[in-house]
Order: C-alpha cells, then structure tokens, then sequence
C-alpha cells in the first residue's frame, strides 16, 4: 500500500489541476451565461445548474463508459488513470463554478456592464473589471469546485480504479480502510483530507473576506 | 461651426412597441442640450442610442459623421457618460476615475495629473484615496461625473447626474457642473425631468414626450410659449388650466375674464400660469370669484390653493396676511407671467383624463 505522503500528494495534484482547469471552463461560461442576450443563453443555463446537482457516480459511469477500451475515446487509454480522475473531477467542478460565476455576476448592479462600456472599456476590460468586482462570488466557486472535486469518491473509484502506487487518492483509500474493517487508517485519511481541505479553503477565504472587507471599509 | 452631433430619422422599438422617433435632431460643438421628459418618455433610451450602447432600430445618430452604433471603439471614447446611478467601483476613488484613461492607454502619470485634475473641478479630490463605495450620494455623484469628464470628452451624456440629491446638494452639484463646463468647448446632452435643471444648463430644450419630441428652442421661448399643456407642466406651471378665448380677445377662466387678452382665434385654449401670476384680490375687485381651500406656508411665501371650478394656486408674500379656509375672493391673473397655449385635441382629451381638483400640479 502507498504512503500517506504519496496518497495525499496524489488527491492533491488531481484535484487542484481538476479545479484549474474547471476554473478556466467554468468562469468564461458562467460570464457568458450572465452577459449574453443570445439564444441558447437558458438552455445552456439550466444545463450548468442540472450539472451542479449531477451525482459524482452518475459522471464517473459516463466517463468510464466513454473512456473504456472499447468506448469512443478508449483510444485516448484514459481509464485508471490520473488524467482520467481529473477529466471526471473537472466534468464535476466545472458547472458548480459556472453557476456560481453566473449567480456572482447577476448579482453586481445590472447596468454595470454598460457603464463601463460607456466609459470606453472593450470586451476584455469589460470582463476583467467584472471579474474583479465579482471577486468574493469567484473565490466561492473556486473553493466549491476544489471542496467538491477533493470530497468525491464515485468518481475517482470507477474512473481511476483506486489502483495502489498509481490511482489511490485519499477517498479511495478511506473507503478500501473501512471496507477491509481498518478504521485507524480510515480516521486518519480522514483526518488528513479534512487538513488538507481546510488549510486551502483558509487560504481562499481569507483572501476572499479581505477582498469583501477592502470594498465595504 | 457645422453639426457635431446629429440625428436623422431615428427609431427605437423595444417589445414591440416604439419608444423612441426623431426625425431630425442637431447639435453645434460646445452646444448643451437639455432633453426635458416625464418618466418613461425615452430620455435614458436616446442617451443609450449615442452612446453607442443600443443600436436604433432604423435611422442612425452621428458623432462628426460617424455613425455612433457599431463605430470603433475609438468613436465611442469621445464620449463620456454620467449615468444616473454613480456606478463606482469597488476600488479608490483615484483609481475609479483613473480606469477610463488606463483603458485608453495613458500613462501613469498623465492619468493620475488628468484624474486629480477633474475631481479638483467638482471639488472632490480630497476624497481621492477613500473607497468608492464608502462615499455618500453626493460625493459619488460628483466622483462619477469627475470621471466622465477626466477623458474629456467631445461630446459629454450626463442622465440626471444628480438625482437623489437634496436640494441644497443639487444646486451646489449644478454649480461645480457648470463651473467645470464654462471653459470647455464640450458638447452636452442632458436629460432630465427637472425644468429648474433644464432652465439652467441649456442652450436649447428638447422636451420629449412619448418618444417625440414636442418642442425644441432656446429655455426663454420654450418657457414663454409651451406649446402644450403637458409641456406647461413639466415646466412646472403651477396653473394649468382650460380657457376661452372670446370675440373680444380676453381669456376666459369658467366663462370669466380672468384679466387676460390673447392674439388667439377665438375657442378653447390652455393658460399656463405661475402661482405669482394669480392676483388674490378683495371681493368686487375682479370678475373672477373663488374659494379658499387651503392655506399652506411654503419656502418665503403663502401657498393659497382656490377653488373655481377648476382649482388655482397662488403665492402670497409671507408678510401678507393670507386669507382664512372658505372666505370668498376675487382673482386676477397677471398676463406678465402667464401664457395662453393654442388648444389641441390630444392635449384636451389628456386634461379632460386629469380634471381632478389638483392634477395640474
């Protein structure tokens, strides 16, 4: 069996680039999903939030099934593997924080947009400046999409097999310990997942509450 | 100095309906106009067209003969927009109005020389280093316009800049407004529903009333002859009211000369008059009987509301003694500060809708 170390070390690397990359697709989506006008706009809108509540088993059988040998992207040889857990995990994180970017960015003055067309900012700017504006509800999606991509095991278990020295992440494990009756190393997995979860949502929620008291004070 | 602004035959359809019809509109570089409009006349929705955030749905507004919707972005910076929400961001008030002319590509140190330039202009640059969003309505009025004017632009929008101030915070913000306007050739077009702001920052008036602009002219002749009683009242007349004119020329309030000759077709007309204009008189004194209904004390002076049939307001200076609720007058009416408005059937049929004593204040 692995060491803690390397176990950790693993759930870590997964779900931060799961969560990075959930981030680069679920931002520029939910910002569209807030700003555009064009048709699509809620069928696109409902399907983000349908996501938010899609059970992580449900996305680990659909990306098992495409990943799987004989499944259309078995050819990518994804299945049980790293790259493969953190497809799975971004399909999950992804719409959690394209609806919160959505919610975050209706939730800022629905003129804003204009305003500061009007004041000469291009597409870019624009965005940006809302970004910024939109910072507490972006670094709330950003910790959702970490807390839930770190937190699951449906996934990880059937796309990533929990393959000892290669798939094992720290859910897996905890759910190989109490199957086998090893409630020691379950607490301690649990304990360590739940350090590692806390330490980086400190980090974001102090960086989140100075950003909120910085525009109240 | 030909046209720098310029709008031809401009429409504007939202839902289905039209909300907006120009045919032709002009300004002069430096001009100001004040677009004068109840709510929901499409004030906001022609400064939307000019700004370039809407297109028109037909016809199209020029700035310097280039058409504003869909222009380059450098088109769109030659114009400056104080909304009428302030719209600060969630950053200092240096940086707020910095933004603009980081966006164009200034350097640091020409933008903070410009920003602390244009918050000096609305007195505000004491304010610089404080949070935006800690300012008070004011301030932030003030921080915003600052902003639009920074980038000095060619052509200035200003959408009731300083509504939700109290009166003594408006006249101050109309006068660091105008302070700071006196020396720049900038084009201004101002839309409001305030007659007082209108009368003080125009060149000319454009009153706009659903979507159409009802009269057009320099503030002096706007006021001396609205051209209809919707226009008397949004430039708030106190007595708006229905006449006749008689063969003998003399307006006729209830069938009474009220003290008024009108160079007007006999027939029905409006008079507009201002409270000061109506002349309490002892009874005997005048043609014109009416009641006392209410006597109020309003800023220097009495406020005396009198039922004739149709309902008159009056002002008294407050060293005069007003008369007593229900006492029987006279009244006359000063020609020097009344007009006599060609009647028109959609304005009648408007004022038959609003003959309740009262409505026409």
């Amino acid at each position: 069996m692995d060491g803690v170390h390397e176990v950790l070390g693993r759930s870590a690397l997964v779900s931060l680039t799961a969560t990075a990359i959930a981030l680069m697709l679920g931002v520029p989506t939910g910002t569209w999903l807030a700003l555009a006008h064009r048709r699509g706009r809620r069928v696109l809108a409902t399907a983000v939030n349908t996501g938010m509540a899609v059970p992580t088993v449900v996305v680990g059988l659909v990306v098992a099934l495409l990943l799987w040998r004989s499944g259309p992207l078995g050819d990518l040889e994804l299945i049980y593997t790293l790259r493969g857990m953190i497809l799975a995990q971004v399909l999950i994180a992804a719409p959690l924080i394209a609806g919160i970017t959505m919610a975050g960015l209706q939730a800022l003055p629905p003129d804003l947009p204009d305003q500061l067309r009007a004041l000469g900012a291009n597409t870019t700017q624009l965005v940006w400046r809302l970004w910024i504006e939109a910072r507490v509800p972006l670094l709330a999606a950003a910790m959702a999409g970490f807390g839930h991509a770190i937190s699951e095991v449906g996934s990880a278990t059937i796309v990533g097999g929990n393959i000892h020295g290669q798939t094992q992440v720290m859910t897996t494990s905890i759910v190989e310990n109490v199957g086998k009756g090893d409630f020691d190393d379950a607490l301690l997995y649990a304990a360590i997942l739940l350090a590692l979860a806390f330490t980086i949502n400190a980090l974001l929620t102090s960086v989140q509450q100075r950003a909120a008291a910085w525009a109240q004070s | 100095m030909g046209a720098v602004l310029k709008l031809e035959e401009v429409r504007h359809s939202r839902g289905g309906r039209e909300v907006l019809a120009i045919d032709a509109l002009e300004l002069d570089a430096g001009e100001r106009l004040t677009v004068l409009g109840p709510n929901g006349a499409g004030k906001t929705t022609l400064l939307r067209l000019l700004a370039g955030l809407e297109a028109p749905s037909a016809g199209h507004a020029e700035l310097e003969g280039v058409r504003v919707a869909g222009a380059d972005l450098d088109v769109r910076r030659r114009i400056g927009y104080a909304t009428q929400r302030p719209g600060l961001l969630s950053t200092s008030v240096i940086r707020n109005v910095e933004l603009p002319l980081r966006w164009r590509g200034l350097a640091q140190s020409v933008r903070r020389e410009a920003a602390l330039a244009a918050l000096d202009r609305l007195h505000v640059a004491h304010l610089a280093e404080r949070k935006a969003l800690s300012l008070s309505g004011g301030e932030a009025q003030r921080v915003s316009l600052a902003r639009a004017l920074a980038v000095e632009p060619q052509l200035l929008l200003l959408d009731e800049p300083a509504s939700g101030l109290d009166a003594q915070a408006h006249r101050a913000f109309f006068d660091d407004l105008e302070a700071a306007l006196a020396d720049r050739a900038t084009t201004v077009v101002h839309v409001t529903h305030r007659a007082e702001e209108a009368l003080r920052l125009a060149d000319r008036i454009a009153v706009l009333i659903d979507g159409t602009i009802r009269q057009l002219g320099d503030p002096a002749s706007v006021l001396r002859e609205p051209a209809d009683a919707t226009v008397a009242r949004l430039l708030a007349y106190d007595n708006v009211l229905s006449v006749e004119v008689d063969q003998q020329a003399q307006v006729l309030i209830n069938g009474v000369p009220c003290g008024i000759t009108s160079s007007l077709d006999p027939g029905p007309a409006t008079l507009a008059a201002w409270a000061a204009a109506v002349r309490i008189k002892p009874q005997g004194a005048a043609p014109l009987r009416a009641t006392v209904e209410r006597v109020v004390q309003g800023p220097g002076h009495w406020h005396v509301t009198l039922a004739a049939i149709q309902p008159l307001h009056a002002y008294l200076p407050l060293g005069q003694t007003p008369p007593r609720v229900g006492e029987s007058v006279d009244v006359r009416v000063d020609p020097a500060h009344a007009s006599v408005i060609r009647h028109s059937p959609r304005v009648a049929h408007r004022r038959g809708a609003q003959s309740a004593p009262g409505a026409s204040r």
